[in-house]
């Protein structure tokens, strides 16, 4: 399973936890599955339209996904996704 | 006032980003800063704005800031300018600084991060940009050739996702760790270590930080924009 690193924001919907394992083939797939076991969850990294929100980056690895096949990028078993959220306070 | 061998840094925002970047700065031996901010201290501000005291309280957080960086170094150039930034005078600001002048975006204002962002990328002004939320940040070095703000976020939140640091509050630990690490990398700028487009992120409880080097994203319009100029 990938190993999804769930940034401060988000971790209201994984009872604290930074990190959690989710198994899919894509990142659409990981993305679908961490909303089924943590509900609400997608609405806050994709859009109406079911893209990734403006504001969010995801990684997986080190790559940017924008740079592969967005959220359509293939997923390895030991894999890590980051989502990043632009942090704006100062 | 022009760039010394210490550097003149340019600084937006003197709260919770910005009191830690200065005082890195004038550390390092900066020669001349310019700081920007609109506000003036509040008690609650202290427990993080670690520039000011209760007898500041009330003051214009420009002059405040200007008497205590030039306490700790008589030599230091200061600027106050008391400016709410926005579109009409972030760029005539831009544009009036020295060559060689380092960019720390300190505000918290997520739509002034992008403006930022943009008018430095097409005045070839070095930038380091910087946010912090709870016990959590992140910094950014940006230069015309590597990946910007807007190629790593595409924009700021909506207003309706937003989540005020009034609001959400700032660790003061927080503000502090990430707006020394803002000028340290503005001081690494100026010096012209390769330290442009790495986006580090930490949550200061776990302190275990994440670091991203996003290509330039090819139809990013801040970067499009920097190249036609």
């Amino acid at each position: 399973m990938a190993t999804i690193r769930i940034p401060t924001p988000l971790r209201k919907y994984t009872q604290g936890k930074e990190e959690v394992q989710i198994a899919g083939a894509t990142v659409q797939a990981v993305i679908e599955a961490l909303e089924h076991s943590h509900p609400g969850i997608r609405e806050r990294i994709l859009d109406e339209h079911g893209k990734v929100r403006r504001f969010v980056n995801v990684f997986v690895g080190d790559e940017d996904i924008r740079f592969l096949e967005n959220l359509q990028t293939p997923v390895a078993e030991r894999d890590e996704i980051s989502i990043i959220p632009a942090i704006a306070g100062g | 006032m022009s760039a010394g061998p210490g550097g003149h840094y340019l600084v937006l925002g003197a709260g919770g980003l910005g009191c830690p970047a200065l005082l890195g700065l004038v550390s390092a031996g900066a020669a001349a800063i310019t700081i920007v901010d609109h506000d003036v201290v509040d008690a609650s501000n202290l427990q993080r704005q670690v520039l000011y005291t209760t007898a500041d309280v009330g003051m214009a957080k420009v002059d405040a800031a200007k008497v205590r960086l030039r306490s700790r170094d008589p030599r230091l150039h200061v600027r106050a300018l008391r400016l709410r930034l926005d579109a009409t005078n972030l760029a005539p600001l831009l544009a009036e600084q020295p060559p060689g002048t380092i960019v720390l975006e300190c505000s918290d204002a997520p739509d002034l991060k992008f403006m930022v962002n943009d008018t430095c990328l097409a005045g070839q002004l070095p930038l380091v940009v910087g946010g912090v939320q709870r016990w959590r940040g992140q910094v950014q070095a940006v230069q015309r050739g590597h990946a910007c703000l807007r190629c790593m976020f595409e924009g700021p939140p909506p207003t309706e996702l937003q989540e005020p640091c009034s609001l959400v509050g700032v660790m003061g630990a927080a503000a502090g760790l990430l707006g020394f690490w803002m000028a340290q990398l503005a001081v690494a700028l100026h010096a012209g270590e390769p330290v442009a487009g790495t986006l580090w992120a930490i949550d200061t409880r776990t302190l275990l930080p994440q670091q991203m080097r996003p290509r330039p994203r090819p139809d990013c319009p801040a970067c499009g924009a920097a190249r036609s100029t």
